[in-house]
């Protein structure tokens, strides 16, 4: 056995004797013998931890415990829906006056209410189209794409 | 018969009772575990002071999930999962505090109390000596990562089987193995460290 297994071994079987094989090599290998004296180290101590006694819980835990569960349920459960409730009712508030704030903001007429790219690919409007035609044409003549090719 | 002594078909009886909402029954339910959940607190937190407003906690958020316990895993056990994850939660929160105080030692006392635990051997030591041995290995158990405290915790305090922390902590038995595997190397690897720095 070499020093790992020997190491293995002694997390494995953690607080439990070793096979004579593990005993003679930690007879000839220090640092095996450390490594085994410190898990004997640990182990005591946790034995040491484990019979510590844990404090007891004070006269009345129990009853004080259901008092306070009971109001909770009488005022805290009551207050936590009202809580989101609340909080739903401030998020769709915020939400709504950012809509109307960005309504307003924005222009009613311009690039941003046409229709996109609309003066590239030269298509009028319906508003524009909807105008009586100077040179005399009838109203909706205009309204036709016009890709840059020869005019009729 | 204690209010706290009550079998297995009164429990699932108790338990009935206080999902539909009766505190009533969940203070019969209290009484009966509170020892063992200030066991766990105790042994993972290792502060007397904070044992009891932990305890509460755990037993507050378990009066609010009991509609969620189908019976599946004893109560008990439904009941310790919740403490255990309340521990680990309070344990990552704290992390940082629980470093200073443990600094506060100079690594001279701190040497000076391992010395007199090692010698004597540790079956044979008195009262002081047991005492500043679990002192000892209580902070190296302190400043270990949370999952190896946990899992160091349940096997070598509580006590608890291999496969009793797999159903705690929902992990497979040969998950469990390999991680308490791995936390005593590390507290093997702390404690050789910490030799190393006193000679």
């Amino acid at each position: 056995m070499d020093c790992k297994e020997i190491r293995d071994l002694v997390r494995e079987r953690w607080g439990e004797e070793l096979p004579a094989e593990a005993r003679e090599h930690m007879s000839k290998c220090a640092g095996c013998e450390v490594y085994w004296r410190n898990a004997r180290f640990l182990q005591a101590g946790f034995r040491a931890l484990a019979e510590e006694t844990p404090p007891d819980a004070s006269l009345g835990f129990a009853s004080r415990l259901v008092r306070r569960l009971q109001e909770w349920e009488a005022t805290g459960a009551r207050s936590e829906f009202f809580e989101t409730v609340g909080r739903r009712f401030v998020y769709a508030t915020l939400a709504l006056t950012l809509a109307l704030l960005l309504s307003l903001a924005l222009p009613t007429t311009g690039p941003v209410r046409g229709v996109a790219g609309a003066d590239f690919l030269g298509l009028q409007s319906h508003n524009q189209a909807s105008q009586p035609d100077v040179v005399g044409g009838e109203i909706g003549d205009t309204h036709e794409l016009n890709l840059g090719g020869p005019t009729k | 018969m204690a209010r706290s002594e009550f079998d297995v078909s009164q429990e699932v009886e108790f338990i009935r009772r206080v999902q539909k909402g009766d505190g009533e029954a969940f203070g019969l339910l209290v009484e009966k575990y509170q020892q063992r959940i200030f066991s766990i607190v105790f042994h993972l937190v290792r502060r007397r002071d904070e044992v009891e407003d932990l305890a509460q906690e755990i037993f507050f958020k378990a009066f609010r999930a009991i509609r969620s316990y189908n019976f599946q895993s004893s109560f008990a056990t439904w009941l310790s999962r919740i403490a255990v994850n309340h521990c680990y939660d309070y344990l990552r929160k704290v992390r940082a505090s629980h470093l200073s105080y443990y600094s506060e030692m100079t690594e001279e006392s701190a040497h000076e109390v391992e010395r007199k635990a090692e010698s004597p051997p540790p079956q044979g030591l008195d009262h002081g000596e047991s005492l500043a041995l679990r002192d000892f290995v209580g902070r190296l158990l302190e400043r270990a990562p949370e999952d190896d405290r946990l899992i160091l915790t349940l096997k070598e305090l509580q006590d608890y089987s291999v496969e009793e922390i797999a159903d705690l902590l929902k992990l497979k038995t040969s998950t469990v193995k390999v991680r308490l595997h791995r936390a005593r190397k590390r507290m093997l690897e702390d404690l050789e460290r910490w030799r190393q720095e006193g000679k």
